[in-house]
């Protein structure tokens, strides 16, 4: 391969690299996430990541960021809680691709100075370059094996983007590549007239002959033009020349445990692949293959090399301490980035059911996670973006962010060790600084009159059965209330409408002006009014009721007749 | 004795006290508890989708019967919601099918089998007050306790039923085996506010804010509660206790109190 050509191609890529590093790194100190944070500069930022830094390098918290390495970053001892078969899928990836860029693809730089007597073709090398490489290959594979089954027992599948996909097709190519040349060269005659010319000092295959039985035999290369008989004597004076000339540099091909037998597959083939100048190609394909990834990294799945590291370390150097402002802020964004969208996060998530049955998926951790990225950005608030197939995929966001009950979970499974409880704080204030609120907060921003009339404005037809029946059962039969002789013995031991003394929070109606409402065939204004979403549940009324009237039940109903019928008519610049 | 021990949300992340306590009193009396994978009881679902609510509580009730294990929870909304639920499967045959039919897909059922059961009903009924009485080793006498319900341990009285929902005792006899006095107070029905919390801040503070000052008036030295809610509720509004002591009251988990009373450490109830 041109010295020249190959230098600029590395060069290039890793300028973009770095150049895709600085661009994605920034957001760590562009994007604000949650209010405590909006009004915070760069500069706070930058001196919070110097003295974190700091901090985590001179101070006993040293101590801490070295436990982090090494039992977080190198040996994911929270994958190991969390999933033991992704995390033998993970460690296989990390051990092998480490192994393979350490060993091999730095040779230069790394083997070379660490191991006296470096040479690729000598073992361990190269049963040790197999062995990275079939190990990337079964964990790409148990990747790949997990991925289809989680996606058929999940309704919600983590997100994936083209970008993520792109790279595990890469990294199967540079694998595949790289087998396939070290198998090539091992049957190519080029290749073997080339080395032997080099140091032999001859290229002549009659003068070579013993040499060439010996490899034919030995190593497997496929010479078709060895026609004579190969006599134990030919083979003799063959060992004689590769023990002169070869051998200080040459293991056993078949230590090569992949490549070997592929390149039995290839042998027949050996003369064509000559003529093609297969080596060469096979050389360009790996290497540059190698370079796309390299300079496309910080923008696939693989950029969680640097940013899930960066994010356990911090936790680290965090433990067991709060941060200041900035530097929630930077973990915050830095979440973001350190999301590997594994969805571990989303199989233990309590509202999962919920979330399946609202076929919502911002219910979920993954999810809600680049919702929060999104509205971050500015983007979720743009129509027609995130699409979910039904509904406003903002307010689709915000009943994903507010329908979570803070269980905690996400957080203590999360394998890079989000703090994703923050992370949905902050999400929920910035939601609701956009106007997108909880059902609670909208239904009650407007009074119940204009919803009603919101109402009757949007047709719903309701001639031949009640649509209500279904959903709201109680309320949808007059019998279930028509029995109410306004006696207000609900109102009476309403601990709600006791404590209504101050009309900036006090109650529009009291429970048997609702159920009075019901009666009136009223339904619309009933669901929007303040008392039924100041209801506390607290069943005094129904427990009091001299009627039976399941009036904290009705109440609940109306409450959800509301979030669905009143949702379909909202709209959050009106609400703000 | 054996339950499936459902803690829901709240308690393994804002109060961890609550699960390590109701592990050491029910271990202490001889109650084997089992951790399943449940979800959500589907309380905080109730104002939005009825069949939402009622899906994840039957999900619960599914991983429950098919270990055939009753449940036991120490949070009295979970415990309201998960009953609630059953009493709507029960009377709703559609519903029934619905929500038999989603959970058929996960391989799960419900066929009603599963009885859901709030701890102190567990404690008074199932362990039994004489039981609990005699393992007291270390009385707490003279500590006068208001005790907080939480209303739905009593409410929906047809759902719930604990206790007469009117004039209940159940909660005064836990604590008096303990050796400590349960007191009278005027508001101890009513609801300590947490719901509200989301919904109307302002009314939700002085509805707990009026509990705490009448417990207080009526001679309390601790505010004794059995849900989680309720217990972060009175925690969330009182300032730290060393400020202003007698604006606040002492709040303790009725399993810290009973464990205190049997004499297991402090440690390992959470205090």
């Amino acid at each position: 391969m041109s010295n020249t050509l190959f230098r600029a191609a590395l060069d290039t890529s890793l300028l973009l690299c770095a150049l895709g590093l600085l661009w994605r790194m920034s957001t760590w100190y562009r994007l604000r996430i949650g209010p405590d944070v909006r009004d915070l500069t760069l500069v706070p930022r930058l001196r919070a990541l110097l003295r974190g830094f700091a901090a985590a390098l001179f101070t006993r918290r040293a101590f801490h960021v070295g436990v982090a390495l090494f039992l977080d970053v190198l040996l994911q001892r929270r994958l190991y809680r969390s999933d033991k078969s992704r995390w033998l899928t993970h460690l296989l990836i990390f051990v092998g691709f480490m192994g393979l860029l350490l060993m091999h693809a730095l040779a230069a730089v790394v083997a070379l100075k660490m191991f006296t007597g470096y040479e690729s073709t000598r073992n361990p090398y190269l049963f040790l370059r197999n062995l990275f490489g079939s190990m990337v290959v079964v964990g790409l594979a148990f990747f790949l094996i997990g991925l289809r089954r989680r996606r058929r027992h999940t309704l919600h599948a983590p997100m994936r983007r083209p970008m993520d996909a792109a790279f595990v097709v890469l990294l199967g190519f540079v694998l595949a590549t790289g087998f396939l040349l070290e198998a090539d060269k091992i049957v190519s005659p080029q290749v073997f007239y080339r080395m032997a010319k080099e140091f032999n000092g001859s290229a002549d295959p009659a003068e070579l002959k013993p040499l060439r039985a010996f490899w034919a035999s030995e190593f497997g290369v496929a010479f078709d033009d060895l026609t004579a008989p190969i006599t134990p004597d030919l083979l003799r004076q063959g060992r004689a020349m590769h023990e002169a000339d070869c051998e200080t540099c040459h293991a056993g091909a078949a230590s090569a445990f992949v490549s070997y037998p592929v390149s039995r597959v290839l042998a027949p083939l050996a003369r064509v692949l000559d003529a093609g100048q297969a080596p060469t190609w096979l050389l360009y394909l790996h290497v540059f293959a190698c370079f796309i990834g390299l300079a496309t990294l910080p923008f696939t799945r693989f950029y969680h090399v640097l940013a899930a590291p960066i994010s356990l370390l911090v936790n680290g150097a965090a433990l067991g301490r709060s941060l200041s402002g900035a530097g929630r802020a930077v973990r915050r964004a830095l979440a973001l980035d350190a999301c590997v969208g594994c969805g571990i996060c989303d199989a233990h998530c309590s509202v999962a059911p919920l979330a399946r049955h609202l076929d919502n998926r911002y219910l979920l951790p993954s999810h809600k996670l680049i919702a929060t990225g999104e509205l971050t950005r500015g983007r979720l608030l743009q129509p027609g973006h995130l699409t979910t197939g039904a509904g406003d995929a903002a307010w689709r966001a915000a009943e994903g962010a507010f329908g979570c009950t803070d269980c905690g979970r996400c957080t203590s499974v999360c394998p890079v060790g989000l703090d994703l409880d923050d992370l949905w704080q902050s999400g929920r204030a910035d939601l609701a600084r956009a106007g997108l609120t909880a059902p609670a907060q909208w239904v009650q921003a407007r009074p119940a009159l204009a919803w009603a009339e919101s109402l009757q404005r949007d047709f719903w037809p309701r001639s031949f059965f009640d649509p209500d029946a279904r959903d709201a059962p109680l309320s949808a039969n007059r019998s279930s209330f028509s029995r109410c002789v306004q006696c207000q013995a609900c109102t009476n031991v309403c601990p709600v409408v006791a404590y209504s003394t101050d009309p900036a929070y006090g109650v529009d109606l009291t429970p048997q002006k609702v159920m009075n409402l019901l009666r009136l065939g009223m339904r619309d204004l009933a669901m929007g009014s303040r008392m039924v979403w100041s209801c506390a549940t607290c069943y005094q009324c129904q427990e009091h009721c001299p009627q039976g009237i399941r009036v904290a039940d009705i109440m609940a109903e109306l409450r959800t007749l509301a979030v669905q019928r009143l949702g379909a008519v909202r709209s959050h610049k009106e609400l703000s | 004795m054996k339950y499936a021990l459902f803690l829901g949300c709240k308690i393994p992340s804002r109060l961890p006290a609550y699960a390590a306590s109701t592990r050491a009193v029910l271990q202490h009396l001889g109650v084997t508890l089992v951790e399943l994978d449940f979800n959500c009881c589907g309380y905080p679902a109730r104002s939005v989708s009825r069949d939402g609510f009622v899906l994840a509580a039957a999900r619960n009730l599914g991983l429950a019967e098919r270990v055939g294990l009753n449940v036991l929870t120490p949070c009295a909304c979970c415990f309201g919601t998960l009953r609630h639920a059953i009493a709507l499967l029960d009377e709703d045959a559609a519903l029934r099918v619905r929500i038999t039919t989603a959970l058929a897909a996960e391989g799960l059922a419900w066929s009603g089998t599963v009885e859901v059961e709030h701890i102190l009903p567990v404690l008074a009924r199932v362990v039994g007050v004489d039981a609990l009485a005699g393992a007291v080793r270390a009385p707490r006498t003279g500590l006068r306790v208001a005790a907080q319900y939480g209303c739905h341990t009593l409410r929906p009285s047809n759902v719930a039923r604990s206790d007469n929902p009117l004039a209940p005792t159940i909660f005064e006899d836990l604590i008096r085996l303990t050796g400590a006095t349960p007191i009278e107070w005027p508001l101890r029905l009513d609801c300590c506010g947490d719901p509200l919390h989301g919904a109307n801040a302002l009314l939700s503070e002085q509805m707990t804010r009026a509990k705490i000052a009448d417990a207080l008036a009526s001679g309390a030295e601790v505010m004794c509660t059995a849900c989680p809610h309720c217990h972060l509720r009175f925690d969330g509004v009182q300032p730290p206790q060393t400020e202003t002591a007698d604006a606040s009251i002492r709040t303790l988990l009725y399993t810290q109190l009973l464990g205190l009373a049997l004499g297991l450490p402090a440690k390992s109830l959470g205090l």
